[in-house]
């Protein structure tokens, strides 16, 4: 078929449009022929070029009614209003409520009163709880892995991973705690207490851990690791980057920088991490 | 995560409310609250709420697109899938054209006395 005979599209398109359509079917018919069919030469203005124009063209220039950047808004986040978790009581009745956290392995235990008044304090064994009756009481149970007393709180960590029933332990601490506290004994050592560094100190260390060890380590995944806040030796960091929302931050921060921290300062007590892993502009879930 | 099937807020307006519609942002997603009951004028208490069921990453109480929202008190009330249901209660706030205000909380961790 010759291609001049190609009436058809005369009658349905203008000139233009058929010179770039044979020019496409010429092009086709090379691919699988040894002999080149020549085809009419185009225009100047074919079509193609003015599609090729108008595609290359700047959208907005064009666009008349161009749509608004997005705005980001800033999360505000304010503490909630909290209650009281404890109801007022008579006398000097110790009411305690446990709290197991979502994995099990540990277990929150809120006094209402004061066990080690503005500081915090980590037992990772036996051998730590020397002269400390409340760790070396806790330390006596059967299941117990490690102690941390934190104001009025004590968290402990169980050895036997695969148990998540707490109430049977839970009892058990509640009553070695009311013995305890009835006893009026040295809750934590005095040795503890008088060699406990200041909080300029221990903010120094802190620091200094960060920038050494701790941010140079999860650079590498584009982490950021900050010290938020100290009160006493009690630490809180906040997560940025990629550590935020990440779903090993809680791994990255128990077994690197809470290790980190106590190489560079061991009276350390409790760390706490306060950042939203699900806010931010990307977080990762 | 846990899936939030619906929820419903309270709003209490300060000194400063807002004309246009309240809206929330659901997991990045702005929306309006429903089933809506008082106002948002200066000193009224405005009552929404919201059939999500669907897992909660964040929810937010969006800023107004003009002006200012002064809040006197929010309550959310919350209904998760398979957990109790619980409220949580904001203090005063105020919220801008670029502002907006975090009102998720995951369920409680439950407790027991020993």
């Amino acid at each position: 078929m010759r291609l001049d005979k190609i009436k058809y599209f005369e009658i349905h398109v203008d000139s233009r449009v058929k010179e770039a359509i044979l020019n496409i079917i010429t092009k086709f018919k090379n691919m699988f022929s040894s002999e080149d069919v020549v085809a009419e030469e185009p225009a100047q203005n074919n079509v193609a070029d003015d599609i090729t124009k108008i595609s290359s063209e700047p959208v907005e220039e064009n666009n008349p009614f161009p749509e608004p950047e997005p705005v980001v808004r800033r999360v505000i986040r304010v503490p909630e209003v909290a209650d009281d978790i404890f109801p007022p009581v008579d006398g000097n009745k110790v009411l305690i409520k446990a709290q197991p956290s979502a994995t099990s392995d540990q277990c929150l235990f809120m006094l209402n009163r004061p066990l080690f008044s503005g500081h915090s304090w980590w037992f990772p064994d036996f051998e730590s709880a020397e002269g400390s009756l409340l760790a070396e009481r806790l330390f006596s149970l059967e299941d117990v892995e490690s102690v941390l007393v934190n104001e009025a709180t004590v968290t402990i960590t169980r050895k036997d991973k695969n148990m998540f029933d707490w109430k049977p332990l839970g009892s058990e601490v509640g009553t070695a705690l009311r013995e305890l506290l009835e006893e009026r004994g040295e809750l934590i050592s005095e040795k503890i207490i008088s060699e406990m560094p200041s909080q300029d100190e221990i903010q120094e260390g802190i620091q200094k851990a960060i920038n050494e060890e701790v941010n140079p380590g999860v650079a590498g995944h584009g982490g950021l690791i900050t010290l938020e806040h100290i009160k006493g030796n009690t630490i809180t960091i906040k997560m940025g980057g990629g550590c935020q929302g990440c779903s090993s931050a809680d791994l990255t921060l128990k077994q690197g920088v809470h290790s980190s921290f106590r190489k560079f300062v061991p009276q350390v007590g409790a760390i706490f991490d306060e950042t939203d892993h699900a806010a931010g502009l990307n977080p990762y879930f | 995560m846990p899936k939030l099937n619906k929820f419903r807020i309270q709003i209490q307006t300060g000194s400063e409310g807002i004309e246009e519609p309240a809206r929330f942002c659901f997991n990045s997603h702005v929306l309006p609250l429903e089933e809506l009951s008082g106002g948002t004028k200066p000193g009224e208490t405005l009552e929404g709420g919201y059939d999500v069921n669907s897992v909660a990453h964040s929810m937010t109480l969006v800023g107004p697109e003009k002006g200012t929202w002064s809040l006197q008190k929010i309550k959310v009330d919350f209904e998760c899938e398979n957990t109790p249901p619980y409220s949580v209660e904001y203090p005063a706030v105020e919220l801008g054209e670029t502002t907006e205000l975090n009102i998720w909380k995951d369920p409680p961790l439950p407790t027991f006395d020993v």
